[in-house]
């Protein structure tokens, strides 16, 4: 269990190796987000973006499994979710072929001001593709549980 | 079609609704968030969440899907989106929910060196009991209206 008190400010990390398919950007626009520059190649083709293109929120999508499959099992990603993030910024569109991974840098770690139990992380996010151009940047929150006062008292 | 310049300050866009099983919170969740809350329904109850709930990127997925569906009703001319200003996830998404948004635009403003604009909305999803479930703010580009010839049409 990682308690708010394990998380190091300042800590960076580099994860992650996604491989983008045209299948899996038409699948996901399909079902989440029905414009034709991510549903229809010849379409795309015309468009400002001048092919097919995946939507930014399959880019968080897909960075959210790199994170998932890059945390050690055996502790919780943020005990308690996440409330949201903030500044995400869509810096390059991701494109079929593309190989994406991630590099993450703990921000804060902050206990709560009303619930004395727990905490919030911000974590600073930044995704890049196989040509080191950053694609997506965001500021991520998690919740984490404060450690345990009784814990520290045992030797 | 719609441009950038049909689109006024304090416009609400009904995004609609759409109903989320258990089913479809498991298979986005299998493939891009597998954590025990929100893949397996027996372990989420030992979860501080008590239960099965979506991931918040799947929450926004449903939230840009409820937008995309107002976008293309509305015939509008949308040409993708530079960010998001700050996107909150305020009340888990379970199971049988039947979300249902509205966007509020904030702002617009024309592009300097392109023939589009960017509007900022506030889009904000409720569920079935009207709690609101996520919020965000964030802005979209926006084509202009193409320019007509002199004379054209007169």
């Amino acid at each position: 269990m990682t308690y708010l008190e394990d998380i190091v400010v300042g800590a960076k990390r580099s994860f992650g190796h996604y491989e983008v398919t045209a299948a899996e950007i038409i699948d996901y626009g399909k079902l989440y987000d029905d414009q034709p520059f991510h549903t229809d190649p010849e379409a795309a083709k015309d468009s400002v973006f001048g092919g097919l293109i995946a939507s930014g929120w399959h880019t968080c999508a897909m960075f959210m499994r790199m994170a998932c499959d890059a945390q050690d099992p055996d502790h919780g990603l943020a005990g308690l979710g996440s409330p949201g993030f903030d500044d995400l910024k869509w810096l390059m569109p991701v494109r079929p072929g593309d190989i994406l991974s991630a590099q993450t840098k703990v921000l804060s770690a902050t206990p709560s001001r009303s619930k004395h139990d727990r905490g919030t992380v911000r974590i600073q996010i930044r995704i890049f593709n196989q040509k080191d151009e950053a694609v997506l940047e965001m500021i991520s929150m998690g919740r984490y549980l404060r450690r345990p006062a009784e814990a520290t008292a045992e030797t | 079609m719609r441009y950038f310049e049909d689109i006024e300050v304090g416009e609400v866009w009904d995004l609609g609704q759409r109903e989320v099983d258990e089913a479809e919170i498991v298979e986005f969740a299998t493939k891009y968030d597998p954590q025990p809350f929100h893949i397996d329904a027996v372990a989420a109850v030992e979860s501080f969440f008590g239960g099965l709930i979506a991931s918040g990127w799947h929450t926004s997925a449903i939230m840009m899907g409820l937008l995309a569906g107002s976008i293309k009703s509305q015939k509008l001319d949308a040409q993708g989106a530079p960010g998001v200003d700050q996107c909150r996830w305020l009340v888990p998404v379970r199971p049988g929910d039947v979300l249902h948004g509205r966007a509020t635009v904030l702002a617009i403003r024309p592009s300097n060196t392109r023939p589009m604009g960017l509007v900022t909305l506030r889009t904000e999803v409720f569920n079935q009991g009207d709690a609101k479930v996520a919020q965000m703010q964030g802005t979209g580009m926006y084509g202009c209206r193409p320019a007509t010839k002199v004379g054209d049409g007169a």
